[in-house]
This record gives C-alpha cells, sequence and structure tokens, in this order.
C-alpha cells in the first residue's frame, strides 16, 4: 500500500494561504447487506493556516469521517481533498491526529507517548528530550512522565494524548470530539488549555464536535453539517476576541451573536421550530 | 502551564487513578495467613498419605511420601533419574522454544496478510481438530525412536497454541493503534517492533504460558510410545515392574519441571507487561 503518495497537481492554481481544500467530496459506505449509505454529500470546504475551525453537527452526520478522509485513512467516493496544494492519497503524515478516545499507546509511558512522533524526525538526543519535557510541563502531566496509561485518569490520558499530537508539530491538528467523554469541569479545564496552547503555536486545528457551545467557544469558524447525507449547512464566522475566557464564554461580545445563529439552524434541523 | 491543571490531575491520580502494585513481596499479615494454610493443607495430606500407606491401602498401589522420597534421592545419586531428566528437558528445550517461535511467527504472518490467511486459516484449524497426540506414532515413525521424534511431537503441540493465540491477537489489535503511529511516520518493521508486537504480546504470552504443560505433555505421550530413555520411559518401565514410588518420583520430576518454565514465563511476562494494570480479585460480596 502506498503510504503517502501524495501527488502534486499545479494546474489548479494553488493558494498559498488555505493548508487544506476540500473539493466536492462524497463518500459512500456499503452496509453489510450490500446498500450503500452516504455518509457525506458534495463536501467543500477551505482551511487556512493558523485558522481553528471546528466542525459540529448531530451524531451521525459525517463529521468525523470528513476529518478520516482528510487524515487520508480512507479514500473519498468522488471529488478530492488537497492538503499544501498537493491531494491527499493514502495516509497524510503531515497532520496530526487526536481520536476520539484517548488511544495513547498501554505500552508506553506518558513521556514515551509524547515522544512518539518524533522518533521519524531524528532529533538529537538533547532536543528530543528537551521537546518533550515542554510538551509534558505544557500539560500540567510533569512527575507523571513514568506512569502507564493505564494509572492515568480520563483527563490526564486525553491531555496526554493531544500532546502526542502536538510534540511533532505537524502543521494541521485534527481532533475528533477529543473532549466527548470528559465530565463538564475537565472539560473547560482542557479547552482552555488548549486555547492557550493554541494561541502560542497557531497550529491549524480542525475540531469535531457535537457539543454546541465548545463548537461557538473555541472556533474561528463553524462549520455546520446536517445529518445523513452529511451536507455542509452553513459556516458561521466567530467575531469573537482572543484571547477568550472560556469559564465565562458566555459573556464575551459576540458569544450571543454566533451563539444564537448556530441554535437557529439546530432549531430548524431538529424541527422543534420558531418560538 | 496553569497551576490550576496540574492540582486538578494531582487530585483526580489520588482520587480515582488505577495504581499499579509494585512489584516484589510484601509480608502483610494476610500473606503469612494464606502461606500457613497452604503449607498445612498439602502437609496435612501428606501425612494423611503416610499413614494410609500400609494400613488402609496396599502401598503398591499408592507408595508413601517416605518412600517416594528416598527413591527420588536414590534416583539422583545413581544418575539414572537425571539422566532420564536430561533427556526430557533436551527434548523441551529443543522442542518448545522452535514451536513457540514459529507459532507466533506464523501468527503474525496470518494476521498481516488477509491472502495468507485465507489460504490456510481453514486447513491450520481442520489439522488443529485432529487430536495432536494421536500424530505421535507417526514422529516415531518418521524420526525414530531417539529424542527427534519427541522434539517433533512437543513442536506441534507448542506450535499450534502459540499460532492461536497470537493470530487471534493480530485479529483483535486496534486498528487506531495502527493508523495512528503510521500517521506519525512510523512504518515497516519499526512498526512491527514498535506497535504490533506489543500490542499482542498479552496474547503471545498467553500462548506460552498455556502451552508450557503441554509442551511436557508432548514429550512424555512421545517417550510412552516408543523410547529408551526420558522421563516418560522412566514412569512406565517402573509401572510396569510396579515400582509405585519411582512413578511418582517421575511425576514430581515432570512437576517441577513445569513449574520452572512456568515460574520463569511468569518473571518475563510481568517484566514484558509491566504496564498491564493488575487484575484483583473479583470481589463478589461485600
Amino acid at each position: 500500500m502506498a503510504e503517502t503518495a501524495v501527488q502534486s497537481r499545479t494546474e489548479n492554481q494553488p493558494d498559498e494561504n488555505l493548508v487544506i481544500r476540500v473539493e466536492n467530496i462524497s463518500k459512500l459506505f456499503r452496509t453489510p447487506d450490500e446498500q450503500a449509505i452516504r455518509a457525506l454529500q458534495d463536501i467543500s470546504l477551505n482551511v487556512a493556516y493558523g485558522e481553528f475551525v471546528t466542525v459540529v453537527g448531530p451524531s451521525g452526520c459525517g463529521k468525523s469521517t470528513l476529518l478520516k478522509l482528510i487524515a487520508g485513512f480512507s479514500a473519498p467516493s468522488s471529488g478530492r481533498i488537497m492538503y499544501q496544494n498537493e491531494e491527499v492519497r493514502g495516509l497524510n503524515t503531515k497532520v496530526g491526529y487526536v481520536p476520539q478516545e484517548s488511544k495513547l499507546f498501554p505500552w508506553l509511558t506518558v513521556e514515551e507517548n509524547v515522544g512518539f512522533g518524533l522518533d521519524s524526525k531524528r532529533y538529537p538526543r538533547q532536543k528530543r528530550q528537551d521537546q518533550v519535557r515542554y510538551f509534558i510541563n505544557l500539560a500540567g502531566l510533569s512527575g507523571f512522565e513514568k506512569y502507564y496509561p493505564a494509572q492515568l485518569s480520563g483527563g490526564m490520558s486525553k491531555r496526554a494524548s493531544i500532546m502526542r499530537a502536538l510534540a511533532y508539530e505537524p502543521p494541521v491538528i485534527l481532533m475528533d470530539e477529543p473532549f466527548g467523554p470528559l465530565d463538564a469541569q475537565t472539560r473547560m479545564v482542557l479547552q482552555d488549555e488548549l486555547l492557550k496552547i493554541w494561541e502560542q503555536k497557531r497550529q491549524t486545528i480542525v475540531f469535531v464536535t457535537h457539543d454546541l457551545v465548545e463548537a461557538v467557544a473555541l472556533a474561528d469558524r463553524v462549520v455546520v453539517m446536517t445529518h445523513r447525507p452529511g451536507k455542509i449547512k452553513d459556516v458561521i464566522k466567530v467575531p469573537m476576541n482572543r484571547p477568550r475566557n472560556i469559564f465565562e464564554i458566555h459573556r464575551q461580545e459576540g458569544f450571543d451573536e454566533a451563539y444564537g445563529r448556530l441554535w437557529n439552524i439546530f432549531r430548524h434541523e431538529l424541527k422543534i421550530g420558531a418560538r | 502551564m496553569s497551576k490550576q491543571a496540574s492540582h486538578e490531575s494531582q487530585g483526580v491520580v489520588s482520587g480515582e487513578g488505577k495504581e499499579i502494585p509494585r512489584s516484589g513481596v510484601r509480608f502483610s499479615q494476610r500473606t503469612v495467613g494464606v502461606t500457613l494454610l497452604r503449607a498445612g493443607i498439602i502437609g496435612g495430606f501428606l501425612l494423611f498419605w503416610q499413614i494410609a500407606s500400609g494400613r488402609w491401602i496396599e502401598p503398591f498401589l499408592i507408595s508413601s511420601p517416605s518412600r517416594i522420597f528416598s527413591s527420588l534421592v536414590a534416583g539422583f545419586q545413581t544418575g539414572d533419574l537425571l539422566l532420564h531428566t536430561w533427556v526430557t528437558f533436551q527434548e523441551i528445550a529443543i522442542g518448545f522454544p522452535l514451536g513457540a517461535l514459529v507459532g507466533i511467527g506464523v501468527g503474525y504472518w496470518f494476521g498481516r496478510s488477509r491472502f495468507l490467511a485465507e489460504i490456510f486459516e481453514p486447513i491450520i484449524i481442520a489439522l488443529n481438530g485432529i487430536p495432536r497426540t494421536a500424530l505421535a506414532p507417526l514422529f516415531i515413525v518418521w524420526l525414530g525412536i531417539g529424542i527427534w521424534s519427541k522434539v517433533g511431537v512437543v513442536f506441534l503441540l507448542t506450535f499450534f497454541l502459540n499460532f492461536f493465540n497470537t493470530y487471534t491477537g493480530m485479529r483483535q489489535m486496534d486498528q487506531e493503534f495502527i493508523d495512528l503511529a503510521r500517521l506519525m511516520g512510523v512504518r515497516g518493521w519499526k512498526l512491527s517492533f514498535k506497535v504490533i508486537f506489543p500490542a499482542i504480546s498479552p496474547y503471545v504470552f498467553t500462548g506460552i504460558r498455556t502451552s508450557i504443560p503441554f509442551s511436557v505433555i508432548g514429550a512424555i505421550v512421545g517417550e510412552f510410545i516408543a523410547a529408551t530413555e526420558g522421563i516418560g520411559f522412566f514412569i512406565r518401565l517402573s509401572a510396569g515392574i510396579f515400582r509405585t514410588a519411582d512413578v511418582f518420583v517421575g511425576i514430581i520430576v515432570l512437576m517441577f519441571m513445569v513449574i520452572l518454565m512456568d515460574r520463569i514465563a511468569d518473571l518475563v511476562e510481568k517484566r514484558v507487561l509491566r504496564w498491564q494494570v493488575q487484575t484483583e480479585h473479583v470481589q463478589i460480596q461485600g
């Protein structure tokens, strides 16, 4: 299997500001009884360098599928995905991926997990160590370097999992409902940490969630997806300043406006109707 | 980063974080009690055996602990027993690692290649359906009555258990681990050593440990059928002339062989799988 056969296509005028261009993709899945399910339909989406984009939608709308296609875990049924102006074919090793569950390698310590992506970078020993230590500190996990994932709480595993994706500094990080299974407090703390790290590093983040507040609180732009077949219903710009205070996000200027627009779309989707 | 974060994480660990017990023996009152009770049960059984023998039950049927002990000592003094033990040990020492290695290797390759698995899986399952000890006479025909026919039987028994466990491990493996690792630029043999082997290692160890007693069974069955040396031969010979104490001596030697191999495997397993949370005994009543 081709690992990262990324073919360059120059005939489509490249846009230097865009890191991801999803062009008209659809994705069909075959069910066990040989029926085709259309998970995604005619999705087009551009993501610029340094942008924080959230993708929000009801469960089963194909938002995780979209992320997996960008990562190159599987190929779209039609359309194409351009990454840094090259078509994604096979695994896209230039993105980092944070899965729904932490999925830390259970046989490696926190330290080894965070450093996992650095191995293929062939850093000198000292630089590698510094890098790992830096990201472990960033996650507030110092003192737990030698712990195995089985010894960590849910929140700590989550942190380590995010740091594993950040540590080797891919230009884009894809996050698939990373805070989904956490309790409300831990979730807020982690959202806050993620924003602080992102404000320092400004890596591009595509963040999938089903939580409307989370979607607005974190993002520059919110991509709204609707139910099967997954389509993009709208893209909402979030007019809030940064840095943001996650803990009092409701009071921040611009939150209501963006959240109101988002809720309007979903209210329509849920067929609750206007009150 | 934030102090709050590290504070929170500390709290979580002491609160709900699962602890992996440190290795090393801790002599609590409980362990002492358990050990004493166990020793008492074994001692009581041996005592009962000793008393029963010759009083209520014919000694040639069950011998007695004292007779078995003196036979054991005598056997090692004459060197006779040592020779038999050595022969059986050799058969296992060659057949077992070979069977385990080939079993693990084949299980791994079948797990990697769907094509191979599709071709060979039904064949292997069919072969596994044969009571494998029934093949032992064939090995004698093919490889003679020396150690190599027994090595063959040991190999066969060990191979299947290791193969099936490793193959199961490969099939149960979480695809997401592979995807993540490959996304982070790990591939080829590095992927095998850094991700695949660690991921399947619990299964591999289950295979190794369950196959230990079977490897000894393999050697003994082979020796029962046709041999001039080995513990199996010694047991059969002793039973044939009603030297019951020697039969038990043979059994004891085999028992210690299994225990020794199991302890070694246990040590290695604890070392390799130290990342696993030790499961505690299920508590049913509070």
